[in-house]
This record gives structure tokens, sequence and C-alpha cells, in this order.
């Protein structure tokens, strides 16, 4: 380092500051950081969501010169109330990879070549209406993710539904929660959950349905061990195909075999009503029954179809139903002992005890999605325990905006800001709010996400656009849908912040804005809406997604629909987008509000949130005067369904003999495109591996870091084993982290999915293992 | 005393192993959530989460000041090494060293030293002569040039204000209530928040003696 005086002079003086605060702290020494220059010490605080999960911790951006150097939990933030974890602490070190994307590039014969980004946004226009203009509106598509920012969607959506006319927008959160928002239509009418976060300080007991809450939402579970701690009477049960750190945790671990979660569910309802453990005062008043279609297919063929039909049926025939699922018979069916099925009967019926039960992608990542889901309302609904403090059927969600972008927003091919493409007077308002004609927006939805990419590969999609996701490394039975993405004829655009699997099939890559360094908006899993500022600034040509498609919007002559300024386009696109959500069921804070608060719930009606739905003591949406109001169903009762337990796609046998489960680490986000640049946790965990468990691992006579073969009829990876690591899978299941390009595990995975919600099953396919 | 609570020991274990046999044969192959040992993977995770129950929270966030780092580190030979032990042991304790853990099992207020005493991490080993040495002169036979490296220092996060990593290998240090918390606790890495219970939710182990590593994406 070349040192002229000045620098020489700060450089000294931030040198004796160490030296001064070594003397203050002995024994306390400071890293060895790289100094910033003009850097006058102090640091700034701003307040934003964490960028990684679903939980939506608030944070506290710290800025010095121009950077961002440090993270706190921010204590105003009801979500975390000063928390956070390794993840979010170290986020803004994601920020200052040194391979950042900070220039567009265009794929020149076959090279990539630095534009400038007015270039490549050209050409992405040019792209788009030539594709458009030779094959067809259907032929061009975008693709986002739950990490889009609210404006992100907001702007998708309407260049793409309302002034192209195709509804081929989707986002990767149809991978991640689309069975939970299935779950909530089904048996509620009405997406998102009930209940809040306060529920942990409310519950006596907590019930993890195949979700590793340690690793994956630590925050929320440390709230639930400080409740177990300060609070005698609470007990966590851990429900699962896997021992994990939430099993370690727990007061019970119960494993189940994949799958038999929706036989086990059934088995609580059978034992809560033999032994009469009905809340009838509240089933009575607020609860219908219904069953729908059976044998209903796993979508593992390309243009499958289902329609689910539900039929009204009365309370004998659901209890009928359930006849086929006495604990005696789950226990054959799951490997849960009738004794365990009983006791987690007792839990949820003791009128005594508040049950909160937790799932996340362990519930919602199957290829009976919606069906699970509806058990465990079911369980939920038959007791009453529901809609009120520490009573909460709580679906969790792993990305920031999965809920506020692609479900309120409604960034998939059916849906519009407010309710879906079918219905005309849905299409109407939209088409108003947005200034386009109603016969703009097509009632008919095209492609959910695994069709959209099997779409591409047949060529009935001709241009994608990818922001903010990584799907070349994500998208289950990978490689049909890679190669698809690099045949002649297709032209893909990829927004991203760093090179990835996915940015390597771009023939366009644009420079991201990443996370504070635009404004936006993120919504959690809780109903609560989340602003953030340009804190600082985005490197090079990075832009924001929502800019980079007005940009285009505007090249394509939409104008009139994207007036805005790059000063105030935040602001404006949220006062249109809230008018969508007008009314006591979803009202959204002004933006002003926003601005002001760590996060805002709603509905939010005269300046209150509402922390639980269909209760009229929190609600006011409530409107039939009886103590629930499930308003979100016509006849204003919440749905049990009659949904029986049917295999999976694909199950072990004597050839592929082994299950394959596919998931997180506590250190990697996703893809670890923004994890893996942090250090701390790369250096924590720097790449991936497969668990076993110990006794098949000493029957294959593999060690731990040996080398393993992972099979299936669709692909093969050579990755280390772990043994006794993290997790510990029972006999006949493997587990792999998905974080890691180097060990691409999707291209293992099979691309079945929920009849219901087109959510894929990354949790459950048949493999088998060779010593490599 | 201590032969007879081994044999009582045995009996449990006898009897337990009983009853695992009687759940197999009943459950027969549906016996699914015995088959995994929650105490043995993850470093022993389990550990800290058992402390986290057993501690009240007032011993928590309790401090004394009568250990630090510089007393810490004069007892052990390196950085990780066993501590030797640094007070008296009644002869009569000689033969018995689960012992020890009367007072290092669950910590408290020594009358006998006048101190707190520290925990340790590992109880399940009670053989705790096996690594730790008494003093009974401080005389060499032979001088010697054994040189240590120096211990991890201190307050070594990534970024100002995050949560340090944790430096040490977490091999027989799985718990870290034991030493990071409670009145027994070296002052300079004594923490109170342990109540959150779930410790590795932010510190990472990123141990210092290993060099570091950067994400290089394969080309």
């Amino acid at each position: 380092m070349k040192l002229n005086r000045r620098r020489f002079l700060k450089y000294a003086a931030a040198s004796s500051a160490v030296a001064t605060a070594g003397a203050l702290f002995p024994g306390v020494s400071f890293g060895n950081w790289q100094n910033l220059t003009n850097n006058s010490g102090i640091i700034s605080w701003q307040k934003a969501p964490c960028r990684f999960c679903g939980t939506g911790c608030g944070v506290l951006v710290g800025v010095s010169d121009g950077r961002a150097v440090a993270v706190k939990g921010d204590p105003n933030c009801s979500v975390n109330k000063g928390l956070c974890c390794m993840k979010g602490y170290h986020s803004v070190q994601m920020l200052y990879g040194k391979d950042r994307i900070t220039t567009a590039k265009v794929r020149k014969n076959g090279e990539m070549v630095e534009v400038p980004i007015k270039e490549a946004l050209d050409l992405v226009a040019e792209k788009l209406q030539e594709t458009k203009d030779k094959h067809g509106k259907d032929s061009v598509a975008i693709y986002g993710s739950g990490q889009w920012t609210i404006p992100d969607g907001y702007v998708a959506s309407k260049l793409f539904k309302g002034c192209l006319g195709t509804n081929n927008v989707e986002a990767n959160a149809r991978l991640c929660m689309a069975s939970a928002v299935t779950g909530f239509m089904t048996s509620f009418g009405i997406d998102e959950p009930m209940g809040c976060y306060e529920d942990m300080d409310h519950a006596n007991v907590f019930i993890t349905w195949g979700n590793n809450m340690a690793e994956m939402h630590p925050v929320l579970f440390s709230r639930m061990l400080a409740n177990r701690k300060r609070r005698t009477n609470v007990t966590v049960i851990d429900f699962a195909t896997r021992s994990t750190r939430t099993s370690q945790a727990a007061d019970k671990s119960i494993l189940f075999r994949p799958q038999t979660d929706l036989a086990v569910a059934n088995a609580i309802c059978y034992e809560i009503i033999k032994n009469d453990w009905v809340n009838w005062n509240f089933v009575n008043e607020h609860v219908s029954f219904h069953k729908g279609k059976t044998n209903i297919g796993y979508g593992t063929e390309d243009h499958f179809a289902f329609k689910d039909k539900a039929e009204s049926i009365n309370f004998e025939e659901y209890k009928l139903f359930l006849e086929d699922y006495t604990p005696e018979k789950v226990e054959k069916i799951s490997g849960v002992s009738a004794r365990d099925i009983k006791y987690m009967a007792a839990l949820y019926g003791d009128p005594s005890l508040k049950v909160t039960s937790f799932w996340c992608m362990g519930m919602n990542q199957h290829t009976r999605g919606t069906w699970i889901n509806n058990l465990v309302y079911n369980i939920h609904l038959l007791v009453g325990k529901i809609s009120t403090p520490g009573n909460s059927p709580f679906s969790l969600t792993g990305q920031p905006s999965a809920c506020g972008t692609v479900r309120e927003v409604g960034t998939l091919t059916h849906k519009l800001p407010h309710g879906v493409v079918m219905k005309e007077h849905h299409r109407e308002m939209a088409a108003e709010i947005w200034d386009v004609p109603v016969s703009n927006i097509d009632p008919k939805p095209t492609y959910h996400t695994v069709e959209m990419f099997r779409a591409l590969d047949r060529g009935d999609i001709k241009f994608i656009w990818i922001q903010v996701t990584n799907p070349m490394v994500t998208m289950p039975n990978l490689r049909r849908y890679r190669d698809g993405a690099l045949k002649d004829g297709r032209f893909v655009v990829v927004s991203d912040v760093y090179p990835t699997p996915t940015t390597d099939v771009a023939d366009v890559i644009l420079p991201a804005a990443l996370w504070v360094e635009q404004e936006g908006m993120f919504g959690n899993s809780e109903r609560r809406t989340q602003h953030f500022a340009e804190i600082v600034k985005p490197p090079g040509e990075a832009m924001s997604d929502t800019w980079q498609i007005i940009e285009v919007a505007k090249r394509l002559g939409f104008e009139k629909q994207f007036p805005w300024t790059q000063d105030d386009y935040i602001g404006k696109i949220w006062e249109e987008y809230r008018k969508f959500h007008a009314g006591p069921k979803h009202e959204m804070a002004s933006y002003k509000v926003l601005k002001e608060r760590s996060g805002v719930q709603w509905p939010f009606v005269n300046g209150k949130e509402t922390r639980w739905r269909f209760n009229p003591k929190y609600d006011p949406a409530c409107t039939n005067g009886k103590e629930f109001d499930f308003y979100g169903k016509k006849d204003n009762r919440a749905w049990i369904w009659a949904r029986p337990y049917e295999p999976a796609a694909e199950s072990p046998d004597s050839e592929y003999n082994f299950w394959l489960n596919t998931g997180r680490v506590i250190e990697h986000w996703h893809t670890g495109s923004m994890t893996r640049r942090i250090p701390v946790l790369h250096n924590a965990v720097p790449s991936s591996y497969v668990e076993l468990n110990p006794e098949d691992a000493a029957e294959l006579g593999v060690v731990n870091g040996e080398m393993v073969k992972i099979i299936s009829r669709r692909g093969e990876v050579t990755m280390p084993a772990q043994i006794k690591g993290r997790g510990v899978p029972p006999r006949g299941m493997v587990f792999v982290p998905f974080f890691d390009e180097s060990y691409l595990i999707n291209e293992v995975t099979l691309d079945a999915f929920c009849p219901i919600s087109k959510q894929a099953d990354y949790k459950k396919c048949a493999v088998r293992l060779e010593k490599a | 005393m201590m032969k007879r609570s081994k044999k009582r020991g045995r009996l449990v274990t006898g009897v337990a192993a009983l009853c695992l046999l009687c759940a197999l044969i009943f459950t027969g192959s549906t016996a699914f959530s015995a088959s995994v040992d929650l105490r043995d993977f993850d470093n022993q995770g389990k550990k800290i989460y058992e402390a986290n129950d057993a501690t009240p929270q007032i011993y928590m966030s309790a401090d004394s000041g009568d250990r630090n780092l510089a007393s810490f580190y004069e007892l052990r030979q390196y950085p990780g090494s066993p501590p030797r032990i640094p007070h008296e042991v009644d002869l009569t304790f000689s033969g018995d060293e689960t012992d020890c853990l009367s007072c290092h099992a669950r910590g408290g207020y020594s009358q006998e030293f006048g101190k707190f005493v520290p925990v340790t991490p590992h109880p399940e080993n009670s053989l705790c002569y096996q690594c730790h040495a008494q003093v009974l002169t401080e005389e060499k036979f032979v001088e010697t040039e054994w040189k240590s490296i120096m211990p991890p220092r201190l307050g070594r996060s990534f970024l100002g204000g995050s949560p340090p990593p944790i430096p040490h290998s977490l091999q027989m240090r799985e718990n870290c209530i034991s030493c990071h918390t409670g009145p027994g606790a070296v002052v300079e890495i004594r923490v109170d928040h342990s109540a959150r219970g779930n410790c590795r939710q932010c510190h990472a182990p990123a141990v210092q003696t290993t060099p570091l590593q950067e994400f290089v994406r394969k080309p």
C-alpha cells in the first residue's frame, strides 16, 4: 500500500485510536481489518429488514464513509427485538464480494462482452418485442423471486400482465410456499397466517412439523427457547424426518417416515374425536366439512393439469373417513408409535394448553403440500385452537418477501395484486389501477414455475428474464432445465449481483442493486411490511430490478403506465399498489408510516395493526357478531378437509434404496451466492456434503469426508460424506444441503409437484449410493 | 461410596437396555425415533440446550470476577490443552475422581476455596485425572525449550458489533454455557446473554489455528 502524507496521518490516527482502545480493554485485540480511508470513525445507523429469510428481523445497518460497515439488531422491531443470527450480523459483507457484477454484459459471438447498461437494456427491450411479435405474447416470460422487493414484483406484474398481456409471470416462491398459499385458500379462503410471532409468548406447546427452526428460523427459535426458560409450562416437540439441532433442543423428538405426516395428522384428528376433545361450540359455529379429489397425480409429465373439486360432507362422513387412521394403523405407515401419536393428540386436545404449530419447507415442498397444510389446520380447527394468542397454526416462509411480493402482489401466473386473472371484476380492478384496457389482461393462467421451465425447454417460451434468483442451481431435475435454457433460439436475461450458474446461461446479464443499495419493501411471514431506504450506493452501473423493468417498459412504449422518476418511484409505486388492498381485510400502511416504523402489520386499519385475524377482539374485518368470523370463505366458516394419505411420487425400492432429502444449513442461505461471499459463513461451512446415518455409512464403508456417489434416475453427484455432523438422517435416508454450486444436487432431485399448488417436492426422491 | 454408585449405574443401564429391547420387540421395524442418538451429532449441540435448561437465569448473569484469562492460560501448556488442577486435592479424593464433579459439574460457591467454581464442559468424562494433572511441584526436571502458540485473540468479530466467531475447536468444549456463563467464568470471555440458548445461531466456528478460506467460484 502506497502512503501519501495525508493518508499516513489518517492511518496513524486510526491506529492510535485502536491502540487506545486496546489500552482501555486489556486482553481485547482488534481484528486486522482494512481501514477505511476518510473514515471519521462515526457510524450512522439506518433501519432495514434483513436480506435473508422470511422471519423479517429488523436490522440497523451501520454506514461509514458511504460503505456499510456493521449490523445491529433493531431493538424497535418487534420481530427480533435487537437479536439477529450469524447471517444477519454479517449480512453487509455480502455487498463487497470481489466478483460483484457492476456492468452489463451481452453475449456476442458466444462471448460475454461488457457493454453500457443502456445498450443492454435496449437489447432486452428489442429482443422482448421481437420475440412477442414473432411467436406471440406467451413466448415471453419473467421469473422473479421472493427476494424481489414489493416494487420489483409490482412493476413486473404490471408490465407483463397489464401491458404485454401475458400471464407468464412466476417467481421461485412457487417452489417455496405455493402449498402454504393453497392451504390457506382452501381452508380459509384468504392467504397468510391468522396469528403472529407474539403467539410464541403465549403458547404452552410448540410442535415443529418437519421444520428445523433452530437453523432455519433461529431468531424465532431462540424466542421459543427463551419462553421455555422463562415460563415453566412450555414444551417443544420436534416432529421431523431427520434429527437436527431442533430435535436436540426439543423436549421430545419424534421421527416419521417421509410423506407419512399426512397419515399422522389424520390420526391426531381421529384421537381428538375418539376422546371427545372436540371443541363443539367452535366447530358447530365456525367449521364446515369438505372432501376433494383423490389419487391426484404428481405432475412429472409435461402439460399436467389438475383441478380439485370441493364437495361438502357432514361430520359423520368425516369421522368415517378417519377410521382408516387409527394410531395403531398409522404406526405401521409412519413409524411413529401409537403412543407418540396419542401424546401429540393429547397436547392438541388438552383445553388448558395453548398450542402453536410451526412449519415451512417440510410441509410445503411436498407432493401433497396443500393437503398437509389442510390437515394441520384440521387439528387446530377441531379443538378451536386458532386466532387467539398462543393458539396458532403458523406457516413460516423462507424468503424475505415471499409473502410481501409473491403472495401479496401476486407474481404468480394466476394472480393479480388483488384476486386472480380468472375473475372478471379482479381484472377490471387491475386494468383501472394500471390504466390499461381490461382486454389486455388474459383470463387464462399460463405456466407455473416447473411448467414454465419445461416450456422454455420445449421452445414454447423463447425469451425469459430472470431476476434475483438462481434457478440453474435450484430447479429440481435440473439438467433438463439447464439444457433447455442453453438451446438455440432461447434468449435468457439475468439480473443478478454475482456470477452464478444462472448467469452462466445468460445472453444478457444486468447488474442489480443488492438489498440496501436501493429503496424498497419486503413483507415477512407475519403479514409485516418493512420499508428500507437506499442506504449505500449500488456499485458501478448496478440498478434496482424495479428500475430495470421500468427502463424496458419505457422502451416498449409504456411511458404512461410507468411515468415515475428515479427520485420518487418507490413511494409512487407503493401508493398505487396500496389501492389494490383497500379495505379492512388487507389495508396496507401508507408510504409515510412505513418509512417511520420498523415494519407494519397488515391489515393496518385506522392506524392499528391487526395481530390476530378472524378474531373480532383484534380484527376489525370481523362483522358477524360472533366469537370468530372466518370471512375468507363464502359460508363464513373455516373448512376442514378429508384428505387421505397418498405415497410420495417416488419412494425407495430395491434398486434406488435411499430417500434423498435436501435443505439448508444455518450458515448459508439458498444457493449461497450471497452467504458464500461472507468470510465467516464460508469459513464455517465451506462446501456441501451428504449426511448419512452412521449405520448406513458403516455398511457402505465410508467415513467422514470420503466421497459418496448419489445416483437417481435423473442424474448423479459425488460429494463428501458427513457422519454425525449437523444432522443425522434415519437409516435409509441421506440429506444434502443445496447451497453449493459445485455439487448440483438438484440434478438428482425429481420435478414432481403438488397438483394443487404446483410446488415441487425437494424432500423426497429415490437414490442409490456408491462409495466413490 | 463410589463402588455402590457404579453398581447402581450398571443396574440402570441394564434396565434401560431391557426397555429398549422390549420397545424394539413390540414396535418391530417401526421403532424409528430410537435410531438416532440426539447427543451424538452437531458437536454434541444438545449439551447447550440442556445446560440452558439446567442453569438458573440468575446464575447465568452472575459475575464474581474471580478468574481472568491470564490465570486461565497459566494453567495450560498451549491453547486447548487440559488445564492443570490449580488447587490442592485432598488425598482421600485421589481414589475417586468423580468427586471432582461434585463441584465442577454444576459450579456454585465453594466454602472451602472461597471462590466460585468453574464448570466443566464435559462432565460425562468422569475420569478426570486421565487428563488433568495435579501440581505437586513447580520445579522442572530439566529446563525445556517448549514454546506455545499465542492464544486466540479476543474480540475478533468480522465486523464492528458482530458476534465474534468461536476461535477454538469444539471438541471437549461443546457446552458453551459451562465456560462462558456464570460467576465461575473467566471475566474476559463471560457473556450475560446465554439465556438465548442457541449459541451457534450467532457464533460461527472459525478456528484460528486454521487459515481462513475465501470462496472462489470455480470457472
